[in-house]
């Protein structure tokens, strides 16, 4: 939202800017007047549904006329009555359907005359009937980046709150962007094929359904014998796990016995390996690790795998966690069990992060000025600025001058 | 001339730059014809807060991060009160980006 003066400031900058590129538009082969005319139109279209500026423009006097009712100061545009839009290229009503989203410029690329559709569901009321749809070649309808408004009655279109870019075209993020994307079966990609794969399986879900969707165009898969591994009665062998191996193999192997060799003989390797690994006994102890407390402890429990190198391991070894050492050719993580045995402490820097990042686009608060002189006084700062805009609780507000004095 | 682009990030200049990237992607505008929009509008901006606007602010905050780069300084208050001729804001964070004044004398 801008007060009137800056709201004056930004219509002259538009103005100037606009007269002093007009001879480029216009001679020397330019675009011509009506794309100089059309720039300036969505331009200022954009400002006022961003709050920056407040409508109806007065560009006679070049000083805010009587306000009457500003559209734009106003965020939250009520869909139930109809649109009052009193210029001609304000036709923006999927603007108000969709809300803005910020810094989202390569995503519009409206093309003239296509997809005026609007979403499904969507509250039709004004958009498409207007007429001036007409003149302006397609552009009301792009989304406005920039608000930091709410919309929040824009929320009305079915829930979907989001347009990334592009508002004019709802359309293409509505429909299936490809027949491909579709076909594509929900399966859990963690649950590769079984060739070649050594560690990925951890914790890798059954889903004998999966065998359903297999029917489909095998180019969509990179692999082709993954398959037919599993029409095997429908089996996905697991190959983490320690005790699963013994079993699984078995099965596997003489399901698979009848389909392709080649994938049967890396199996049977892959599943040896991994019974083999699950067999294999430690004969060498713990390494003595000079940075790791855990050795220092009296080696009462039973490694299985190489001694723990994880730095992450608080003092007290994990008694029967086997360990995933790097030198392990096949480290046996059982994944289900982590949370309880050894505490990665991975959510431990959320809230830092959040800190920074947690505020949404719309109230990023944000100044932008030129500085005369920054100094340092121990932990005191000063600074003198100029011509600078601020952006903050979605305002706009200009300054000539500042000073700034922070305490580091 | 160099000019600052400094103020592309504003939301004017952000309008200004999606307007026209809108309108180059969609070929009526020539990329070449956009960046001379756009510096047109370094200067136009940076003319008229020199001489259109005449207000102060102090700004006063706990300074959470300092970094000057390439001429730039960058600050990130936090919790940080302005004070302007008849308004008055409080943010709990805010980025401050100022460039080096003397760059565009010289």
């Amino acid at each position: 939202m801008a007060t009137s003066s800056t709201s004056n400031v930004y219509v002259h900058v538009i103005e100037d800017v606009v007269s002093k590129v007009r001879d480029e538009f216009i001679n020397n082969g330019g675009p011509g007047d009506s794309v100089l005319n059309e720039l300036q139109g969505l331009w200022e279209l954009k400002m006022m549904q961003a709050g920056a500026i407040l409508g109806p423009i007065d560009r006679s006097a070049m000083h805010k006329a009587a306000p009457g009712v500003p559209i734009t100061p106003n965020p939250v545009h009520d869909l139930n009555v109809p649109y009052e839009g009193t210029e001609e290229y304000e036709t923006p009503t999927a603007d108000l359907l969709f809300p803005p989203t910020p810094l989202q410029t390569p995503m519009q690329t409206p093309l003239p005359g296509t997809a005026r559709t609007p979403l499904p569901g969507t509250a039709q009321t004004p958009l498409p009937g207007t007429a001036d749809n007409s003149s302006f070649y397609n552009i009301p309808t792009g989304g406005t980046p920039i608000t930091p408004n709410e919309y929040s009655s824009a929320l009305d279109n079915g829930g979907v709150p989001e347009m990334k870019g592009g508002a004019g075209r709802p359309s293409p993020y509505m429909q299936p962007p490809s027949p491909w994307l579709n076909q594509r079966p929900p399966l859990d990609v963690n649950i590769a094929y079984v060739e070649g794969r050594e560690d990925g399986e951890r914790g890798a879900s059954h889903q004998p359904t999966t065998q359903d969707f297999f029917t489909l165009p095998s180019g969509k898969r990179k692999r082709e014998d993954f398959p037919p591994q599993y029409h095997t009665g429908g089996y996905i062998p697991q190959q983490d796990g320690a005790g699963d191996v013994l079993s699984d193999d078995l099965e596997v192997i003489q399901g698979s016995n009848t389909r392709y060799d080649s994938v049967n003989s890396n199996q049977q390797m892959f599943v040896l390996g991994g019974k083999l690994s699950s067999m294999i006994p430690q004969f060498d102890g713990p390494i003595p690790d000079p940075y790791d407390d855990v050795l220092s402890t009296p080696n009462i429990y039973n490694y299985q795998g190489v001694a723990n190198e994880d730095y992450n391991i608080v003092n007290t070894p994990a008694p029967n966690e086997i360990q995933a050492a790097t030198p392990a050719p096949l480290p046996l993580n059982d994944t289900g069990d982590d949370d309880e045995d050894e505490p990665l402490n991975e959510d431990d820097d959320d809230e830092l992060d959040d800190v920074d990042q947690g505020e949404d686009l719309n109230t990023t608060h944000l100044i932008l000025a030129q500085f005369d002189k920054v100094t340092r006084t121990k932990s005191r700062w000063k600074c003198t600025l100029k011509d600078g805009i601020m952006h903050i609780n979605n305002k706009d507000i200009l300054f000539n001058k500042a000073t700034g004095e922070f305490d580091f | 001339m160099a000019t600052f682009e400094l103020y592309r990030r504003s939301t004017i200049g952000m309008c200004l730059t999606e307007t026209l990237d809108e309108m180059v992607s969609s070929g009526i505008l020539s990329p070449e014809l956009a960046i001379q929009v756009l510096v047109q509008f370094d200067k136009s901006m940076t003319e008229a807060l020199e001489s259109q606007v005449k207000s102060k602010v102090s700004i006063k905050g706990h300074l959470h991060t300092y970094r000057f780069c390439d001429n730039v300084w960058t600050f990130i208050l936090q919790d940080a009160l302005f004070k302007g001729d008849e308004c008055q804001e409080t943010v709990g964070r805010v980025k401050i980006v100022a460039c080096d004044s003397k760059l565009l004398t010289q």
